[in-house]
C-alpha cells in the first residue's frame, strides 16, 4: 500500500504539481542541505506574476489557508487580489504551516534568487532551492541575532561539505 | 546593571538599611534614596564611595565588544558537526523525511504534555 504524504512532504508536492513558480528557502531549504536543525514550518520565495499568484490559490486553497497567530474568525479571503495586496504571508494549512515570502531582506525577490538557487529532486520532483552560500549570505544580511546559530551551523556545514566532496 | 541597581544589590548583600549605609559612607539617607530610586544618578566616586561602605569594591574595566563575526565564530566551535556529517551521508529526500519525523514526535510530546494537563474530572 503506498504510503499517504503529509506535512513538508504534501505541500512541496501539491506546489511542485501545479508548477507553481517558487524556491524553497530558510529552515527546510537548510534542512535539505544537510542542517541539523529542526524548523515547523516551510518558507518560500513564490514568483509574483499574475498566472504564478493564480496557480499558488488554486493549489493551496483546498489545504484552507489561514494566517497564522490570527483571532479565529478574522475575514481573510484567500484570493489572488489578496496576494496582490500583500507580499509576505505567515500562513497555517491543513498540512503545516507555511511562509510565502515575496520578498526577503538581503535576498531580494524571486527573480533575484533563482541565479543563486539549485534544482534538486525532493520527493520526486525538481525544486528550486537557495544553495547554500546563498542561503547563509541572506541570513547574514538580516542580521537579526536571532539567527547567530543558524549562520553559525550553516557556515560549519558549508565547510563539512567541502571536506565531504574532496 | 544600571548604577541603581548595583547600589540597592550591594546595600541588600551587606544586609545594610539605606541609613545604616548612609551613616556608614557619610551621606543622608534621603540622598541614597534618590540614588536607589534612579531619581539621581550617582558620581563614579559617589558610587565608589557606597559601594565600599557597604564592603565591596568598584571595579571597572573595558572589555572588546563583540563584533557580529566574532558571535558566529564563537557559536561556531559548539555546532555538533558529527550530526551535520551524518547528513551529508544521506539524500535530500531521508533529510527532509528525517525532519518531518522530528516534527511528528515534537507534535506528539506537545499532544502528550497538554493531555496531562488536563485536570482529572
Amino acid at each position: 500500500m503506498s504510503r499517504r504524504p503529509t506535512g513538508i512532504e504534501l505541500l512541496l508536492g501539491v506546489l511542485s504539481d501545479a508548477k507553481v513558480t517558487f524556491i524553497l528557502i530558510g529552515g527546510v531549504a537548510a534542512r535539505a542541505h544537510g542542517s541539523a536543525r529542526i524548523t515547523d514550518d516551510i518558507d518560500i520565495c513564490y514568483a509574483r506574476n499574475i498566472e504564478n499568484l493564480d496557480r499558488l490559490v488554486r493549489t493551496l486553497a483546498p489545504l484552507k489557508p489561514y494566517l497564522r497567530g490570527a483571532p479565529p474568525g478574522l475575514p481573510f479571503e484567500w484570493s489572488v487580489p489578496t496576494l496582490k495586496a500583500g507580499l509576505n504571508f505567515t500562513l497555517t494549512t491543513t498540512a503545516g504551516a507555511i511562509d510565502l515570502l515575496g520578498e526577503i531582506t538581503g535576498g531580494g525577490r524571486y527573480e533575484d534568487l533563482a541565479p543563486h538557487s539549485i534544482e534538486v529532486m525532493v520527493f520526486g520532483r525538481e525544486t528550486l532551492l537557495l544553495d547554500l552560500p546563498w542561503l547563509i549570505h541572506v541570513k547574514r544580511a538580516a542580521g537579526r541575532p536571532k539567527d547567530l546559530e543558524v549562520i553559525a551551523e550553516l557556515e560549519a556545514l558549508l565547510e563539512e561539505r567541502e571536506k565531504f566532496e574532496e | 546593571m544600571t548604577s541603581k541597581d548595583l547600589l540597592r544589590e550591594a546595600r541588600r548583600r551587606a544586609g545594610l538599611s539605606q541609613g545604616e549605609l548612609a551613616l556608614s559612607a557619610g551621606m543622608s539617607q534621603s540622598a541614597v534614596a534618590r540614588l536607589e530610586s534612579g531619581k539621581a544618578n550617582p558620581t563614579l566616586a559617589t558610587l565608589e564611595r557606597l559601594v565600599g561602605a557597604a564592603g565591596f569594591e568598584l571595579r571597572l574595566e573595558l572589555v572588546p565588544k563583540f563584533s557580529y563575526d566574532q558571535l558566529i565564530d564563537a557559536y561556531k566551535r559548539d555546532v555538533d558537526r558529527t550530526l551535520l556529517r551524518e547528513n551529508l551521508r544521506k539524500s535530500v529526500d531521508d533529510r527532509l523525511r528525517s525532519l518531518a519525523e522530528h516534527q511528528a514526535f515534537g507534535e506528539e510530546l506537545q499532544r502528550a504534555v497538554r493531555a496531562r494537563r488536563k485536570p482529572k474530572s
